[in-house]
């Protein structure tokens, strides 16, 4: 691929649903390894960034990079190799109703016919990872929506994607069950070091991510630790959409210190 | 697709038979009345049969299965599309095309003929029960009128509509689930689309057919 420091990027994307603008020449980048989190209110275009990076919506103008690919222009067949690359975390999980936990996460390896006993290797250490090895079994009805997510999360990881999508996967939850999937975020942040577009309007998911950061001790366990005045946490960025432009873009010191009416108002919502 | 087969097809066949019989029985009825007025009572069976096999068994199998089948598949795919399924299979890199529209379709395309000749075949028993208790004929004399109906002709006649009418039913079905907007409301909108449009189009693709069918079929001139 060609030599950038960008995961993902966005160069003056234009999106129009009819007449109402969603972007307006929209550009950013997401480096590698680097969490930016999408704010605006609803009726923004969070979602629909989203979906343009997994091609499944087309911008009617600029370009779209992923990996330093362009996918601007590709074909439902070339994205399905560009999208081998993305995990992506739904609103609602989006899990397929008609398979147990078990098959929900294999999903991805069943079209790609891996054997089966790999797959239930990388179905358990998914399940692990979000602490849902007892679920295996049921299905998705049987399930809470904080249960959900973390399934979605799960089936998201397989393949070891490098870029991940979550579409405001704390909304809805209760405050315990938003912190695990937070917590889920931070750890493939910092210990995968996976590249994310994390799309919220949250605040309490903002702070996790803002000042938050995990270590793994000589022992292997993990530890979440608070920024304090230690460092700056340079892995994670802040964008703030408003009638399909950006408002804002950078880091969370910068957002603070705005004076711009809708950031602030928007920040003091609590 | 076997999966399909089974739900789809298999899943149908109460109603088929219910279907099938009934319509036998009430054509037994009410033709062997206007028949008797003619004299020819004995040919109740060719008639059953060959309004049986040219028209009622594909047309009334392909409207139970608008009903049953189609709507299902429109509720189905329509739920999965306001999920987010659909855009999570895509995501996952699958092809919702190759894999949830054209299993239903070839489901559909062998199954709604299998399912016409039971219909047909029910029916016609169907006609024969009412003719040996009701209109007091001889099974055998009911039986010999109706096998002069089963033709090579008239069973390839009465295949080809089936097949026609299953592949516009899960087409309709499929392509109004995944046009479905509106969330749940939509989904109950695009169920009954789904029914409306598959059956308006089923006997308005009868009646081509019907004449496409006799032109170069049964009777070409």
């Amino acid at each position: 691929m060609a030599a950038t420091p960008y995961a993902i990027e966005f160069r003056d994307v234009s999106l129009a649903f009819g007449d109402k603008v969603i972007l307006d020449r929209v550009s950013f980048g997401v480096r590698y390894g680097e969490s930016k989190i999408v704010m605006g209110g609803s009726g923004t275009g969070k979602s629909t960034l989203l979906r343009l990076v997994l091609g499944l919506l087309k911008p009617d103008s600029g370009q779209i990079f992923v990996d330093g690919e362009d996918i601007t222009h590709y074909n439902e067949e070339q994205m399905m190799n560009v999208r081998r690359k993305i995990g992506m975390v739904f609103q609602e999980g989006a899990l397929f109703d008609s398979l147990s936990v078990y098959d929900n996460v294999a999903y991805r390896l069943r079209e790609q016919r891996v054997a089966e006993n790999e797959i239930e290797e990388v179905v358990l250490r998914m399940l692990r990872f979000v602490d849902l090895e007892d679920a295996i079994d049921k299905m998705p009805n049987q399930l809470s929506g904080g249960m959900r997510r973390r399934v979605g999360i799960a089936r998201a990881l397989v393949g070891n994607p490098k870029i991940i999508l979550y579409d405001e996967p704390t909304a809805g939850l209760d405050p315990i069950t938003a912190r695990t999937i937070c917590e889920l975020a931070l750890k493939l942040r910092d210990l995968e070091e996976v590249s994310s577009i994390y799309v919220t309007h949250r605040l309490e998911d903002m702070d996790v991510l803002a000042t938050e950061y995990v270590v793994r001790d000589d022992f292997g366990d993990v530890h979440f630790e608070q920024e304090g005045d230690k460092l700056c946490l340079i892995n994670t960025k802040f964008i703030m959409l408003k009638d399909g432009d950006i408002l804002f873009n950078g880091s969370n010191q910068q957002m603070r210190a705005l004076s711009n009416a809708y950031v602030q108002k928007f920040l003091n919502q609590r | 697709m076997i999966r399909q087969m089974d739900i789809l097809g298999f899943g149908s066949l109460v109603i088929i038979l219910l279907t099938g019989t009934f319509t036998g029985m009430v054509l037994a009825l009410n033709s062997a009345s206007t028949l008797q007025k003619f004299g020819v009572q004995n040919v109740t069976g060719q008639l059953v049969a060959t309004s049986l096999i040219r028209e009622l068994g594909p047309v009334l199998t392909s409207l139970m299965l608008a009903g049953r089948v189609g709507s299902g598949i429109a509720a189905e795919l329509g739920s999965m599309l306001v999920s987010e399924q659909i855009d999570a299979m895509r995501a996952l890199g699958t092809d919702p095309i190759k894999k949830l529209v054209a299993p239903r379709i070839v489901a559909l395309v062998v199954m709604a003929p299998a399912l016409t000749v039971i219909c047909d075949f029910v029916g016609a028993m169907g006609g024969l029960l009412i003719s040996i208790t009701m209109l007091h004929q001889a099974s055998s004399v009911y039986i010999s009128s109706a096998m002069e109906a089963v033709s090579f002709k008239e069973i390839l006649g009465g295949l080809i509509k089936p097949t026609v009418f299953g592949f516009i039913i899960a087409l309709v079905g499929c392509h109004k689930g995944l046009s479905t907007v509106g969330g749940t409301v939509g989904v109950g909108r695009s169920t009954t689309e789904s029914v409306v449009n598959s059956s308006i189009l089923v006997i308005a693709v009868d009646f081509l057919l019907s004449k496409v069918i006799i032109s170069l079929l049964l009777d070409p001139r």
